[in-house]
């Protein structure tokens, strides 16, 4: 090759990949706000396209059984389902709203999370569908309702009620000597060194993916500082963490891995610290109402433990300043995408799934609570089921889940920053500095 | 006739190299550009942002660790899956009776056909603290003082996740060696054995100068797959605990899909595309020079 073919054939290559580059733009979501029409369509056709995070066996059949049914019922329409597991969703949903496929009905957790999607102009708004006001909205507990709503317009239909609750094994506690729940932070330490003399595990924490740690801090944030700089702190435009009860809630979460979990917690996994407490090896073990059914006969615990457990809130600690009737937990939703020709169709099918039959099947079949009022029945649900929706009725407000009620900087600086607390690595003033650092980069992307 | 002949041996290379521009070149130019954007999936329009991504790659504590973690995964490889692989190799060729030599070759092989996400399944369970086999042996041996949380701790999950890639990637060189190694006539073995040489100073002096275009590959390989890897770790610690294990390429994923800084990732994207690309131009040249003349 002459040296003129030596030099000009990859810089024409080079220049050609530039030429192709500089025509494409990023892909962006449409800044258009439209107004999707959700007025229930008169002749129903059409494909929906769904995508939802309950690929778990256990979970799935229920879903796939509601879109057949719907489908039966409307012979014109067609709905494409995929279910993801849950830490795979988190990535997917944002790769489909970067390529413009997001599904017309997609679920989302409460927070800052649904938030995203509002801001971005990719969730209809369903005010007009679900408001507190609407027929539809009336058959929902309104505190569900209200984990979707964002300036006075709501977004998200409310699928399950989920709250975190401490599962004890009664029997432990009796063999250690323990006569009733703790209801404070110090008692439930002076527990743990009863049970751990009696050869258990006090509490059992895995926390390979640092969520199950995030939940403890999630309760404890809520109970140490004050409802108003809470709200204030977890809203990226205006979050600073300087309150000082965000440091003491990190080290009462301390204490409570020293005294009552095992610094190795971040090499375990939920499920495998689950499974030491179904087996008898742990006395408790904080887990949310929708893996009670997991503790049960029918989800395949043994009967020994199935029939001696209950429950109970992580307790405050003495004078917390906290909203002591806060409870940890939220409602999970769908929400409908407002580019989607089929917005109205989506709604339709919203609706379908929660009507009263099918939020009774809800659980009946997976044992979920159900935001719809009166769908717990006795004869469709177990008694610790019953009495958590009783409890949840109680608590005064939600407390959503840490790492998707934030913004996701601030989000993963606590998830890290927890899991150095938890084997040592780490101190409370040096996780709520990282903390403090990603609420300011938080602000400065938002505003 | 020239010219109709140039024009042919075009139209033969033509598909491949619109392929090579399509889904490598551009991508690697867009990246470029998208560096240079903040942008995520859910923002109204990407913003010019110039150089701040890669300032913020600067000022990243967990972006240094990132890359110090591929860097000590690399020299590590280097030294098992090139070093180690290398003798290996020759042990097989040189020692083994032929026999068995077939079989060894079968049975350290076969780590390298497992997927990569199978195996770190696989050594998560070995690894855990309580029931994985790892901590079981040492308890067994009288050694629990050497017990850990092994992928639970920081100073620890690196270095169980390079364990398990050696471990997978060794057979895999080795072989590659053994290939290198029996392309080397024998007449220089026996040649060095009338001189005089032992077993040793052969591998030395013959095995090692001989095989060096494989060793230049193998290197190459090994080097960028160090910087490239992501299996691993993802499957088996996700980059925690608290960043401890994070490499260029789980720091990217985190900083596309769940932290929604799309501009982060793509400059963290740039900088892994300028390490391995100067790493295989300095590996090509110099080796050019000494090419092996048969």
């Amino acid at each position: 090759m002459t040296s003129l073919n030596r030099v000009g054939i990859p810089l024409a290559a080079v220049v050609s990949a530039v030429a192709l580059a500089a025509c494409g733009a990023p892909s962006t979501a449409n800044s258009s706000a439209k107004q999707a029409d959700l007025t229930t369509p008169k002749e129903k056709s059409g494909t929906l396209t769904m995508v939802t995070k309950f690929a778990d066996p256990k979970y799935a059949p229920y879903f796939v059984d509601v879109t057949k049914a719907y489908e039966a019922a409307n012979p014109g329409v067609k709905i494409q389902l995929e279910q993801v597991g849950d830490q795979p969703y988190k990535d997917k949903i944002r790769v489909l709203s970067a390529s413009k496929k997001l599904p017309d009905i997609y679920f989302s957790w409460a927070g800052d999370f649904a938030n995203k999607f509002v801001r971005a102009n990719l969730a209809a708004d369903l005010s007009s569908v679900v408001g507190p006001d609407t027929e539809w909205g009336k058959t929902f507990s309104p505190a569900a309702l209200k984990a979707f709503e964002r300036e006075g317009k709501y977004y998200g239909v409310p699928i399950d009620l989920d709250a975190k609750y401490m599962a004890y094994d009664k029997q432990a506690f009796a063999k250690a000597g323990i006569n009733s729940p703790p209801d404070s932070l110090e008692t439930l330490l002076a527990d743990c060194g009863k049970l751990k003399s009696a050869g258990y595990t006090p509490i059992a924490l895995g926390n390979q993916y640092g969520w199950p740690a995030i939940h403890y801090m999630t309760q404890l944030n809520a109970y140490a500082v004050k409802p108003d700089t809470m709200a204030k702190d977890y809203n990226p435009a205006t979050g600073a963490f300087t309150d000082p009860g965000y440091v003491k809630a990190l080290e009462q979460f301390q204490s409570v891995v020293k005294e009552c979990a095992s610094p190795s917690a971040n090499g375990l996994s939920h499920e495998a610290a689950q499974a030491n407490f179904i087996n008898g090896k742990a006395a408790m073990h904080y887990l949310e109402s929708l893996e009670f059914l997991a503790l049960t006969t029918k989800g395949g615990a043994p009967k020994e433990l199935a029939d001696s457990w209950d429950f109970f809130r992580l307790p405050a600690a003495g004078g917390s300043p906290g909203d002591t009737n806060a409870l940890t937990g939220a409602p999970d939703g769908f929400m409908v995408n407002a580019q989607s020709p089929n917005a109205a169709l989506a709604v339709d099918f919203l609706k379908f799934m929660t009507k009263a039959q099918n939020a009774q099947k809800l659980t009946a079949d997976i044992g979920w609570l159900s935001p719809v009022q009166g769908s717990a029945t006795a004869e469709n649900s177990f008694p610790q089921l019953q009495s958590a929706l009783a409890d949840m009725s109680k608590a005064s407000q939600f407390a959503i889940w840490l790492d998707t009620v934030t913004n996701a900087d601030v989000a993963n600086a606590y998830l890290s920053g927890v899991e150095g607390l938890i084997n040592g690595s780490t101190t409370p003033q040096d996780v709520i500095k990282g903390v403090q650092d990603a609420a300011e980069k938080a602000k400065k992307q938002v505003g | 006739m020239h010219v109709v002949n140039r024009w042919r041996s075009w139209a033969w290379v033509l598909p491949a190299l619109t392929l090579l521009l399509v889904f490598v070149y551009y991508p690697i130019v867009e990246n470029l550009r998208l560096s240079l954007y903040s942008w995520s999936a859910f923002s109204a329009q990407p913003t010019f942002v110039g150089l701040d991504n890669y300032r913020t790659a600067a000022g990243d504590p967990v972006f240094w660790r990132a890359l110090r973690n591929n860097t000590v995964f690399a020299v590590t490889s280097l030294v098992f899956q090139v070093g180690f692989s290398l003798v290996l190799a020759a042990v097989l060729e040189e020692f083994v009776h032929q026999r068995l030599r077939g079989i060894l070759r079968t049975i350290y092989f076969i780590p390298a056909v497992i997927s990569i996400t199978v195996a770190g399944i696989l050594f998560s369970f070995l690894y855990n603290p309580q029931i994985g086999l790892l901590n079981r042996l040492l308890d067994a041996v009288g050694l629990q003082s050497w017990q850990h949380s092994w992928l639970g701790e920081p100073s620890t999950a690196m270095w169980s996740i390079i364990a398990m890639s050696q471990w997978q990637s060794i057979g895999y060189t080795a072989i590659l060696f053994v290939v290198a190694i029996q392309r080397v006539p024998r007449e220089f073995y026996e040649a060095a054995r009338i001189d005089g040489a032992g077993k040793i100073r052969s591998f030395f002096s013959i095995t090692v100068p001989m095989v060096r275009e494989m060793t230049t590959l193998v290197t190459i390989l090994t080097i960028s797959g160090a910087f490239l890897v992501f299996n691993e770790v993802m499957v088996m610690t996700a980059g925690g605990p608290s960043n401890s294990s994070q490499v260029l390429g789980t720091w990217l994923y985190r900083n596309a899909f769940l932290n929604d800084d799309m501009g982060y990732a793509s400059a963290i994207a740039t900088v892994i595309f300028v390490i391995t690309l100067l790493i295989g131009a300095v590996q090509i040249y110099v080796s050019r020079r000494r090419r092996i003349e048969w």
